[in-house]
């Protein structure tokens, strides 16, 4: 499946962590948050268990750890709205896209070679 | 060319540091310039300052230090992470009201948007994490 | 040409195969730290899709005892050529 040509910017991150487990994901998002806010034209991959951080309904931490949501609900916010999703991952996973918070083009190993070709910068967490 | 490094791992933890200062050092020796340190997740640690490590191991506090003294080397550790963390520097202690602190220069305490320009700014931005 | 430089085996953790999934062509893969095992005649394999692009520091080889169990194929590279091999690259990306 080929990207829409929508699928170049400055900078991708590549999320790979899912959500509560580890800092990782909600340090990538801010770095994304950071970077659309200096101006640059960021893209979100969420790749294998980062496919598990768009899932809807995702609560705070039992403890009380910030939840997602409120992160995701932010990034139209900074205008990051090129968000891309592991097809694979999703389907390892059982999920469908209707199971998402937020809409992602789902894409394959191709499209994911094409996105970091076509990112000037790419930064994985 | 212009180098930037991200550190996201604590020291001695794992060998994210050791691979980071390895590294400075081969692309140093080749001529090359290293503008910045960034750190970042637990790599904040690296900036503690009272790292105490036994006489025969090494020193992994100093070497960051020597990076900066030698050549002239940024180190740059993101706040909200270091704060989080208790990698407090002496201004944000006296802003929290805490006695003591752990970073002090040349670590300093910035926002993620050094990481951002960092990237802008160098030729080759290399990532070493745990 | 990206270089990709991962640190966890394929006997550890299955990011390798997410580093293998976003590699074009031409790109390069350096295998560093507890990875290095990845380049093991036994655990080559796993990166065949790739093969001539493969790399390994010679460094952690050495410390691991690893050096005389390499597969023959991947290059061996000291740190000179890492710094090298990020010259060659238009960036690098990291796997953990």
């Amino acid at each position: 499946m080929s990207l829409p040509s929508s699928g170049s910017g400055d900078l991708l991150v590549i999320l790979r962590h899912p959500p509560h487990g580890s800092s990782w994901l909600r340090e990538g998002l801010d770095v994304a948050l950071v970077a659309a806010a200096f101006g640059q034209a960021v893209s979100l991959l969420f790749q294998d268990e980062g496919v598990l951080a768009l899932l809807k309904e995702q609560q705070a931490g039992p403890l009380g750890q910030k939840g997602t949501a409120a992160t995701l609900d932010m990034l139209a916010m900074y205008d990051i709205e090129s968000l891309y999703i592991d097809a694979e991952a999703l389907n390892r996973f059982g999920l469908h896209a209707d199971a998402l918070q937020l809409p992602a083009t789902r894409v394959d190993a191709e499209a994911i070679k094409s996105l970091l070709n076509q990112h000037q910068q790419v930064l994985t967490f | 060319m212009r180098y930037g490094l991200l550190v996201m791992g604590a020291p001695y933890s794992s060998q994210a540091t050791h691979s980071a200062l390895r590294f400075a050092s081969a692309l140093l020796t080749q001529g090359h310039q290293l503008e910045s340190v960034f750190f970042y997740h637990d790599g904040v640690y690296n900036a503690a300052r009272h790292a105490a490590p036994p006489q025969d191991e090494p020193h992994l506090y100093d070497a960051w230090c020597a990076l900066h003294t030698e050549h002239g080397t940024q180190l740059h550790v993101c706040i909200a992470a270091a704060l989080r963390r208790g990698m407090l520097d002496a201004r944000e202690a006296e802003r929290h009201g805490k006695v003591g602190h752990s970073v002090e220069a040349p670590f300093e305490l910035t926002g993620l948007g050094q990481l951002i320009d960092l990237g802008q700014n160098v030729d080759r931005l290399l990532t070493f994490a745990p | 040409m990206i270089l990709h430089i991962l640190n966890r085996p394929p006997s550890h953790s299955r990011v390798y195969r997410q580093a293998l999934d976003a590699m074009a062509e031409h790109d390069r893969l350096l295998l560093i730290e507890d990875a290095v095992t990845g380049a093991l005649i036994s655990q080559v394999e796993h990166f065949q899709s790739i093969a001539g692009r493969l790399y390994v520091l010679q460094e952690d080889l050495v410390s691991r005892g690893l050096d005389s169990h390499c597969a023959e194929a991947v290059h061996i590279v000291d740190m000179e050529g890492f710094v090298r091999l990020t010259e060659e690259a238009e960036k690098t990306v990291s796997w953990y």
